[in-house]
C-alpha cells in the first residue's frame, strides 16, 4: 500500500471518532462538508479526470435535493428510495443536458453552464406549485434506513461518513479502470484519444451524467439533513465555492474533493474573527492557492512523501 | 405607443449591457481571459461614482471622469496581481481566478461601502420628456448618448490609431506581435485599465435607474456574457448588438411573455445561440466550440 493511502485510510478511520470529540457546532459543519464532498467529487470526475468545465454543480444538487424532497414528502418514497432516485432523476438530466452542451469547450462550456445554473434556479423559484418557490421547502422527513432514524447529528454523520465513502471507493476504482483512463486521455488530447479508438463523446456524456449523479446524492443528503431547501441554497456562488473546493484539495483526487470541502467548509469558521473582512480574505486566499499550489493540497502532500521516498530510497 | 416606449427603455438598458459586453469582449479579445469578474468592476465603478455624486449634485459629470480614473487604477492591479501571475494557466485556472478578483472587490466595496442601498442621481437628472405623446427619461436617453459616444471612442482606439493597430496584432498572434516590437506587457497592462474603466462606466450609467449595492453587477454580468455570445464571442460590434438584444428581449420578454422567467429568456436564448449558431451574430476568427 501507497504510503498516502495508508494515511488516508487511517485518518479516514479516526474521523470516525469525532462525534465524541467535536463540538455539536463544529460536527453540524463537518457534516455539510462531507455532503458537499459528494458533490465535489462528482466535479473530480467531470472536470479533474475529463477536463469538463463545470459552473452548474450547484444546479445539479439543487435538482437532487428538490426531486428528493419532493418524492419523500409528497410520494411517500422511503430514504433509501429517495436518494436512489434523487441519484438517478440528476443523473439522467446530466446526460440530457450533457449530449448538446458537451459539443462545446473551454469558455464556451463554461457559460453554458453558468447559464444553465443560473436558468435553473430561476425555474425552481418561478415553480411555486412543484417546489414551493422563493419561499424554499419544508418539512422534509427525516432520513431512515433499516429501522435506524438519524435524527441526532451523530447518527446523521456515520451516515453521511458511509454514503460518502462507499461513493469515494466506487470512484477511485472508476479511475484505474478502462473508463478512467479514458477520460483522462480526453483530457490530456482529446484528438490523440479519439484516434486511439476513445469513443470521446460517449465518454463525456458519461463522465457528466456521473458528475450529475453524485451532485444529486449530495442534495438529497443535504434535504434530508436540513429539513428545508431554497433556490438560493444552490446558485451560482454556491456551485463556484464547490469548484473552489476542488482545486484547493487538487482537482484530479478524490482525497483531494474530501480534504477540500472540508477545508473551505470550516475556513469561515475559523476566519471568524475577520468579520466582515473575511470573503475579502477569502478572495485573496484562492488567489493565493492558484498562483502558489495549482495541484492543491494533496499536490503538495505527495510531491512531500516523494521527496521523503527519494531520500529514504 | 407603449411599444416605442418599452423599445426606448429596452434600448436604454440594452446599451449598458453592451458597454458591460464591451469591457468583456476587450480583456478577451487581447489576453484570452473570460473575466468573470467583471460584475464587480460594474459595480465598484458605481459605488465610486455614488461617492463623487454624493458630495454634491453637480459633481455627476466629475463622477465620470473619477470612476475612468479610479477603475483604470483598479485595473492596472489587476494586471499586476492577478492577470501576471495566472496567465500562462488553464483555462479554468483563469476563471476562477477571476472570479476570486470579484470576491475581493465586492467584499473590499462591502467594507467601504456597507450593505445599504445608495441612490444616485444622473447629470441630467430625473426629469422625463413627453415628445408626440412618449414619456421617456432623460436618463435613458443620456445612457444611449454616452453609450453611442463610448463605442465610437473605443471604434477609433481600435481601428483608426496606431496603438489600436498594435492592439489587433496581439489579439491576432502575441508571439509574432512581440517578435515585430510590439510593447505587449504594456499593451496587456492597458486593456485591463481600458475594460475595467467600460465596466465602471456601465455601472456609473445603471446607478441612477436601480439603487447601488454591492450586488449590482452581479446579475448585469450573467447578461453581458449572453450578449457576448449572442452576438459573437470576440467581436466588438458583436457585444453591442448583442446587449441590445438582450435588452430587447428581456424587456419585450417581461411585458409579453412573462416577467418572472425575463432572465430565464435570455439564458435560453444564450443557450440555444451556443448550441445551433456558436459564433454568434458576428462570429469569431478562432474558436474552441463546437
Amino acid at each position: 500500500m501507497k504510503p498516502a493511502t495508508a494515511i488516508a485510510g487511517a485518518a479516514a478511520l479516526a474521523s470516525l471518532g469525532l462525534p465524541l470529540v467535536l463540538p455539536q457546532y463544529e460536527l453540524r459543519v463537518l457534516i455539510l462538508a462531507l455532503i458537499s464532498a459528494l458533490a465535489v467529487i462528482g466535479l473530480c470526475i467531470a472536470f479533474g479526470w475529463c477536463g469538463l468545465i463545470q459552473l452548474g454543480q450547484a444546479a445539479f444538487v439543487g435538482v437532487g435535493a428538490y426531486s428528493s424532497a419532493i418524492l419523500s414528502r409528497e410520494y411517500g418514497f422511503g430514504f433509501a428510495a429517495s436518494l436512489l432516485s434523487a441519484g438517478a432523476v440528476t443523473g439522467l438530466l446530466a446526460v440530457l443536458i450533457g449530449v448538446p452542451l458537451l459539443r462545446l469547450r473551454g469558455h464556451y462550456l463554461a457559460l453554458a453552464t453558468v447559464g444553465f445554473n443560473a436558468t435553473a434556479v430561476i425555474v425552481i423559484s418561478n415553480a411555486g406549485d412543484l417546489t414551493g418557490g422563493y419561499d424554499g421547502y419544508s418539512g422534509i422527513p427525516l432520513a431512515a434506513l433499516f429501522g435506524i432514524v438519524f435524527e441526532s447529528d451523530t447518527r446523521f454523520f456515520y451516515l453521511a461518513w458511509v454514503i460518502l465513502a462507499m461513493v469515494s471507493l466506487g470512484v477511485v476504482s472508476l479511475r484505474a479502470s478502462r473508463f478512467g483512463r479514458a477520460l483522462v486521455a480526453i483530457r490530456d488530447d482529446e484528438l490523440a484519444a479519439g484516434t486511439s479508438g476513445v469513443p470521446v463523446v460517449r465518454m463525456k456524456v458519461l463522465a457528466y451524467g456521473l458528475c450529475g449523479v453524485c451532485g444529486g446524492l449530495s442534495g438529497a443528503l443535504y434535504g434530508h439533513y436540513s429539513h428545508y431547501i431554497s433556490p438560493g441554497d444552490f446558485d451560482l456562488v454556491r456551485s463556484i465555492t464547490l469548484l473552489v473546493m476542488l482545486i484547493v484539495g487538487g482537482e484530479t483526487s478524490v482525497l483531494g474533493a474530501i480534504l477540500g470541502s472540508i477545508l473551505l467548509s470550516f475556513l469561515p469558521e475559523w476566519l471568524r474573527f475577520l468579520g466582515g473582512g473575511y470573503l475579502a480574505v477569502f478572495g485573496i486566499g484562492v488567489l493565493l492557492v492558484l498562483v502558489l499550489m495549482p495541484t492543491g493540497i494533496v499536490g503538495i502532500v505527495r510531491r512531500v512523501l516523494q521527496r521523503r521516498g527519494a531520500a529514504h530510497g | 405607443m407603449l411599444t416605442i416606449q418599452l423599445i426606448i427603455n429596452a434600448l436604454a438598458v440594452g446599451s449598458i449591457y453592451a458597454v458591460t459586453a464591451l469591457s468583456f469582449e476587450i480583456a478577451y479579445e487581447s489576453t484570452g481571459v473570460v473575466n468573470f469578474s467583471t460584475g464587480q468592476l460594474v459595480t465598484a465603478g458605481a459605488l465610486v461614482g455614488a461617492s463623487v455624486t454624493a458630495i454634491g449634485p453637480h459633481l455627476a459629470p466629475v463622477a465620470y471622469l473619477a470612476v475612468i480614473v479610479a477603475m483604470a487604477a483598479l485595473g492596472l492591479l489587476f494586471f499586476v496581481g492577478a492577470y501576471l501571475p495566472l496567465r500562462n494557466r488553464p483555462v479554468l485556472t483563469v476563471i476562477i481566478g477571476t472570479v476570486a478578483v470579484g470576491i475581493l472587490v465586492q467584499n473590499v466595496s462591502l467594507l467601504i461601502w456597507g450593505p445599504l442601498p445608495i441612490a444616485v442621481a444622473s447629470p441630467v437628472g430625473n426629469a422625463t420628456i413627453r415628445l408626440a405623446g412618449l414619456v421617456v427619461p432623460t436618463h435613458a436617453l443620456f445612457v444611449i448618448l454616452v453609450t453611442m459616444v463610448l463605442i465610437l471612442a473605443v471604434y477609433f482606439l481600435l481601428y483608426r490609431s496606431p496603438l489600436g493597430t498594435q492592439f489587433r496584432a496581439l489579439a491576432q498572434d502575441p508571439e509574432t506581435a512581440r517578435l515585430i516590437g510590439v510593447p505587449v506587457m504594456r499593451l496587456y497592462a492597458l486593456t485591463w485599465m481600458l475594460a475595467c474603466a467600460l465596466a465602471g462606466i456601465a455601472g456609473l450609467l445603471l446607478a441612477p435607474m436601480w439603487f447601488v449595492d454591492v450586488g449590482l453587477g452581479d446579475s448585469l454580468a450573467l447578461k453581458a456574457f449572453a450578449a457576448a455570445i449572442i452576438g459573437g464571442f470576440g467581436s466588438i460590434p458583436g457585444a453591442i448588438i448583442g446587449g441590445i438584444a438582450v435588452g430587447l428581449a428581456e424587456v419585450l420578454g417581461a411585458s409579453y411573455i412573462s416577467s418572472s422567467y425575463k432572465d430565464a429568456i435570455v439564458f435560453a436564448l444564450m443557450i440555444l445561440f451556443l448550441l445551433f449558431r456558436p459564433q454568434g451574430l458576428f462570429g469569431e476568427r478562432v474558436a474552441d466550440r463546437a
